[in-house]
């Protein structure tokens, strides 16, 4: 192989990098480390100049080996090797170092941050010496998607999908298609009918040839990777299965179940409600307590579950929305009834949501301000009901004052949840959860509907709580990916497979007994272990168990990253160089 | 001047890493005594890693995969537990502290935990004081 000619990038990110490491001086510590022909800071590097700047020196220097000190590659790792394919390299042959999210995002000061950002960068270095061309292998698409979870988002990628002519599985846990919002009465800020928007949808995903709909089935054991996964289905035979080249995730959420906190009475005081029961109320058309009587004060609670260190930090995002729904249909229902709105922050953002705000308003009801994070309502039945059903009492943070509020119907808004077997699926389709069990966008900005595993999209309040247009805009968006990944045909997947060195292989087998793959044949004529690549996940942990080193995992080689180690404690000083011995 | 230790830390990319990354978005603050090296999975940690990184003047060297039942690898982890307590033995009987040598689960929402996690390490590093390797090693 050639000599390598290294080119060193130090990127500033505006000023994200910039003000804490001294990037000029860690561009000058490389130019004195081997085979590194030069080295730069700029101000972006991944913007269009920053990458034409690399582009530009590979050419005019015969570079060879490119390393970027810049973010994490987990973001701009896939953009910095299309530079070098575009410059005619093998987009292997570049490595990122990790000084933004590892280094100045995270010290202050900054001698510390820069001496630690040098040895990241001169690790790199060392590394990208021993980096081999790596040849990419496509596979083809298998056109079919399968979609988890049968609500909103899930329907709307579905028929989004089918409606292109292409074959979608539509898994649903439960026994009925329509999810949470099949249990919505009308829909805010606009008062049109949910039940209308979701009926159709299941109308059309019933009808539709190009839709198989598979009720009470949970995704599990599924295996493969992009554009080739399969699930099995013992339920319809032994070898049933399903196949399919892309994921779309759309399990939705639960509703927070507000028994916990004791201040409401949830499940004892029978005339408080969710959100959810109370939509149910209004679907039946009947408002009206539990013995039957209508009642004459109404109060509604915010956050319940929501924005509380005890519950969930979050904020719901569709409570204060639906809440001020409520109220404007409840006025319209009981015109003399007293409406009591405890509310914490009145978050009404989104198109037309601030003049729902406005007009519910102006409808005679009652706006009392909580502090979600120190008193809560405090719900007791009244000791005459004769008056009212229940008192609560109420700390209203803008008067000052502490307000008793009669009440014959509490409505809790209840907070938006992931299920509790999110995990399950996480586990079986490879995706991460976040610390509220929401799945994890490969980026929030530019990539928010894809995952880090390829093939395998996320749509809906799966990944975050969000209302209908946000849900239905995602699961748009997620099934326009898979489209454009079927209408490409081919994709492109990770070749830092494993492989044998055939002369190396003493035949022990230990690699077979702990791939998680059963991607290791024993090829008994030659007594060596053979990779199957197509199997093969990259993890490695075959090349860590064999003995003779004969098992070598591509792009994370022995080799690879022992120079790693080696140049990330070059910058400690020697006392001589005499200990230059060789592991 | 106050000895500052250097650890070498294996972090898998798709919980671990992405947890240090998380730590990063957040902009929670940690010890700078940390270096990282991204690896597929804390399965790929070859023993020889981590005694490579002691012969080369590491004072502590950190493994950290995803929680058990969470491997990206289905089992990676498990893999790494059972060398790691192999390797934990034999790093004490080369004379090694056993608090130089650390594996910890670290999901991809656990930024403050991986924060926490170095800096606790980087004070009991700088109690041990320097490696022992170093002296050997003829390494300052």
């Amino acid at each position: 192989m050639e000599e390598p000619r290294i080119g060193v990038y130090v990127c500033w990110c505006g000023t994200n990098i910039e003000k804490v490491v001294d990037v000029a001086e860690v561009a000058k510590a490389m130019e004195k480390l081997p085979n590194v022909v030069l080295s730069k800071n700029y101000k972006y590097m991944c913007s269009d100049p920053g990458q034409d700047l690399i582009i530009k020196d590979i050419k005019e220097n015969n570079l060879n080996r490119i390393v970027v000190s810049a973010c994490s590659p987990r973001i701009h790792e896939l953009t910095f090797r299309k530079t070098l394919e575009k410059a005619g390299l093998n987009p292997y042959l570049l490595q990122m170092a990790n000084i933004r999210e590892h280094v100045s995002w995270v010290h202050d000061d900054k001698k510390a941050a820069t001496d630690k950002a040098k040895s990241l960068v001169a690790a790199a270095v060392t590394r990208v010496n021993h980096h081999e061309e790596l040849q990419k292998r496509t596979v083809d698409i298998n056109p079919a998607t399968l979609i988890i979870g049968g609500g909103i988002a899930g329907l709307t990628a579905a028929l989004e999908i089918a409606d292109a002519g292409k074959k979608v599985f539509l898994l649903e846990k439960t026994n009925h298609l329509g999810g949470v919002v099949a249990g919505i009465d009308q829909s805010f800020p606009y008062f049109d009918s949910a039940q209308q928007i979701i009926q159709q949808f299941i109308k059309r995903i019933k009808q539709h040839e190009n839709v198989e709909v598979l009720l009470n089935t949970k995704a599990e054991n599924i295996t493969g990777y992009v554009g080739n996964f399969k699930m099995p289905l013992p339920m319809l035979g032994i070898d049933a299965e399903l196949e399919f080249g892309n994921i779309i995730v759309a399990t939705g959420l639960k509703p927070y179940d507000p028994s916990a906190i004791r201040e409401y009475g949830y499940g004892y005081l029978p005339n408080v409600i969710t959100s959810l029961e109370f939509e149910k109320m209004l679907m039946s058309g009947k408002i009206e307590t539990k013995d039957g009587k209508t009642p004459e004060d109404i109060l509604i609670i915010h956050c319940v579950g929501s924005r509380n260190k005890n519950c969930h930090e979050y904020c719901s995002r569709t409570c204060c929305m639906t809440a001020l729904k409520f109220a404007t249909q409840l006025r319209s229902a009981l015109p003399k009834a007293n409406i009591y709105q405890a509310y914490a922050d009145m978050r009404s953002f989104g198109k037309d949501c601030e003049e729902l705000y406005l007009k519910a308003s102006q409808k005679d009801i009652m706006f009392l301000m909580y502090d979600q994070q120190k008193y809560l309502p405090e719900i007791r039945r009244a000791p005459n009901r004769e008056k009212c059903e229940m008192l609560v009492e109420i700390e209203e943070i803008l008067s000052g004052d502490m307000v008793e509020v009669p009440a014959d119907l509490v409505i809790l808004m209840t907070a938006m949840e992931a299920h509790e077997d999110v995990k399950d699926v996480a586990r079986t389709v490879g995706v991460s959860l976040c610390g509220n069990d929401f799945f994890i966008e490969r980026h929030p900005k530019l990539d928010p509907v894809a995952t880090t595993t390829d093939g395998v999209f996320i749509a809906g309040t799966c990944q975050a709580p969000k209302d209908i247009p946000d849900s239905v805009a995602q699961a748009k968006a997620a099934a326009a990916r898979v489209l454009s990944s079927i209408d490409v045909g081919q994709v492109e997947i990770e070749v830092t497979t494993a492989f044998t060195n055939e002369d190396l292989c003493c035949g022990c087998q230990t690699c077979i007994s702990v791939c998680p793959y059963k991607a290791i044949g024993f090829n008994e004529e030659n007594r060596v272990s053979v990779v199957n690549e197509i199997l093969c996940k990259g993890c490695g942990t075959c090349s860590s168990a064999c003995p003779t080193g004969a098992i070598r995992t591509r792009h994370f080689t022995d080799k690879q990253i022992m120079s790693q180690i080696e140049g990330m404690l070059s910058m400690t000083k020697r006392k001589s160089k005499k200990t230059e011995l060789e592991v | 001047m106050e000895f500052q230790p250097t650890i070498i830390s294996f972090l898998c990319n798709w919980c671990s890493y992405t947890g240090a990354d998380l730590a990063g978005t957040s902009r929670m603050k940690y010890a700078p005594n940390i270096r990282i090296i991204r690896i597929m999975c804390s399965g790929r940690v070859d023993p020889t890693f981590v005694l490579k990184s002691f012969r080369e003047g590491a004072d502590g060297v950190l493994i950290c995969g995803c929680h058990p039942g969470d491997c990206h690898y289905h089992e990676g982890n498990y893999k790494c537990l059972r060398r790691f307590k192999l390797l934990h033995k034999y790093i004490q009987q080369m004379g090694i502290h056993k608090d130089r040598l650390r594996l910890e689960w670290i999901s991809a929402s656990e930024g403050r935990q991986f924060a926490d996690l170095v800096d606790n390490m980087t004070e009991r590093l700088m109690e041990l004081g320097p490696s022992p390797i170093k002296e050997i090693m003829e390494i300052a």
